[in-house]
């Protein structure tokens, strides 16, 4: 009973901090290395829940979101891999389920965003006729992008408390764990890269 | 009136669209000047609905488009044909949100973000927290170290942001109306230039700091060719990555083949596997 109530709020959190990332306030609470130890702490794994952040951080931080591009989303990715851990995963196979997660909600983004252009004429309308309701439409939108995370983690943390049943799971771990030793190395070639790059060349 | 556009640009892109952007949150932003500048409903109604149009920047930067615009609005406001003291601002609002959106792409994601990751892992690395680097290392670390990495991260990178957010307000109302209001409030160039070194030389210090621990955890325990092996495995990784992007494939191209590759050996296959250190 606990431990769901505990999936449930780290999911609602998730949803909360996921708002940052483009909504609201934009000050990185919503990265992956600072989702992944408060998520972890609240599940009880601080620990493997940082590590499990940072990793995925170093990764997601390959993904610029210029223009109209939906990147990965680092929320979705960290959310998913922490809750998929403190629900019997191994941390290696927790890792690549929300680096999955996190790419499988781009498509979910992209439709939350392509949904708010319909309100345009609306706002339009309702401006023409003396209401400024501006505030509102935006809380709407906040509140319609925190439910659609929120739930997203909380399937994902269904999803993991079902595979973590499966018999002989255990005979995949040797090679995720493996993999998942190297991911750190992934990550750090991705970071000196960007910068080798960026002295390289003008601008 | 300032305080009110500042708060609200922190939520510029809440509304955010695929037809018109941020609209809907410059909108927003907008509105405060907008009220005090047309006390006349009807004349409230027209400026808002110019500021619906499509407008799309880098958000923190937003506000030195945000101040110009009002400044430009207020001019207009008081002008004997304010028609025509409009006319030129969609042009003037579009050419400095294209300029300021280069610019802060550059800074803040390109630059200031990557080294929010490079203060956590040395803010960790300091704190004698290697857990980053070694995934089946697990030394008790306190809670207060694991959130000390992020949140330098976090307050370095919203220093820089709410300054410019804040800067870029007065700075965009003062020199209202000009198409390059505001580009040469600073050396941006040189700032761009300072961060790029700034961050390869914190990259090279955590490389280097990386294959000094993966040598001193196994440094007297293993062999010259387990060595080798364990200094080649995170290389080849590494020139896999450098590979996949010169293909244009992403990270997750080379952690999915590492990934398939790992499972297949040790898997499938059954092979014994080893950990990177003792």
């Amino acid at each position: 009973m606990i431990a769901a109530l505990k999936v449930l709020v780290s999911s609602a959190l998730a949803g909360l901090l996921g708002l940052d990332a483009v909504q609201a306030g934009q000050f990185l609470l919503s990265r992956p290395a600072f989702v992944g130890p408060v998520l972890g702490w609240l599940n009880g794994c601080p620990l493997e829940g940082a590590r499990l952040g940072i990793l995925l951080e170093l990764l997601y931080i390959d993904f610029i979101p210029v223009g109209g591009v939906v990147p990965p989303n680092g929320t979705a990715a960290a959310a998913a891999a922490v809750l998929a851990h403190a629900a019997g995963l191994a941390p290696s196979l927790s890792f690549f389920l929300g680096l999955a997660a996190g790419v499988l909600y781009s498509p979910v983004e992209y439709r939350l965003r392509a949904s708010r252009s319909a309100w345009n004429p609306l706002i339009e309308e309702q401006v023409r006729d003396g209401i400024f309701v501006l505030r509102r439409w935006l809380a709407k939108a906040m509140l319609i992008e925190n439910a659609a995370l929120a739930g997203y983690a909380l399937a994902w943390a269904a999803l993991a408390a079902l595979l973590a049943r499966v018999p002989g799971l255990a005979r995949v771990y040797p090679g995720t764990e493996f993999a998942y030793s190297l991911m750190p190395w992934l990550g750090l070639s991705g970071l000196y890269f960007r910068f080798r790059t960026q002295m390289y060349k003008k601008g | 009136m300032f305080g009110s556009m500042f708060l609200r640009s922190f939520f510029l892109q809440a509304g955010w669209n695929y037809e018109r952007f941020q609209n809907l949150g410059f909108a927003f932003t907008l509105e405060p000047a907008l009220r005090k500048i047309y006390p006349d409903p009807e004349k409230l109604k027209a400026a808002l609905l110019r500021h619906l149009a499509i407008v799309n920047t880098q958000p923190y930067m937003a506000s030195f488009v945000a101040g110009n615009v009002a400044a430009m609005e207020e001019r207009a406001a008081a002008a004997p044909d304010p028609e025509a003291a409009l006319k030129s601002m969609p042009g003037v609002k579009q050419a400095l949100a294209t300029s300021f959106a280069s610019i802060g792409d550059r800074i803040f994601w390109g630059r200031l973000k990557p080294m929010t990751v490079q203060l956590c892992v040395l803010v960790w690395a300091a704190g004698g927290f290697y857990g980053w680097l070694f995934t089946s290392l697990n030394t008790p670390v306190s809670l207060a170290l694991l959130l000390a990495g992020p949140a330098a991260g976090i307050v370095f990178y919203s220093s820089f942001a709410v300054y410019w957010r804040w800067r870029g307000l007065g700075t965009g109302y003062s020199c209202g109306g000009a198409s390059s209001c505001g580009l040469d409030c600073s050396d941006w160039s040189r700032s761009i230039r300072l961060l790029s070194t700034a961050g390869f030389a914190m990259s090279l210090a955590i490389l280097l700091l990386a294959f000094s621990m993966l040598a001193a955890f196994n440094c007297g325990s293993c062999g010259k060719p387990d060595m080798l092996l364990k200094a080649g495995l995170p290389l080849a990784v590494m020139v896999l990555h450098r590979v996949s992007r010169a293909f244009g494939r992403s990270v997750f191209f080379a952690a999915g083949l590492t990934l398939a590759a790992s499972l297949l050996f040790f898997s499938v296959f059954g092979l014994k596997p080893f950990s990177l250190y003792l």
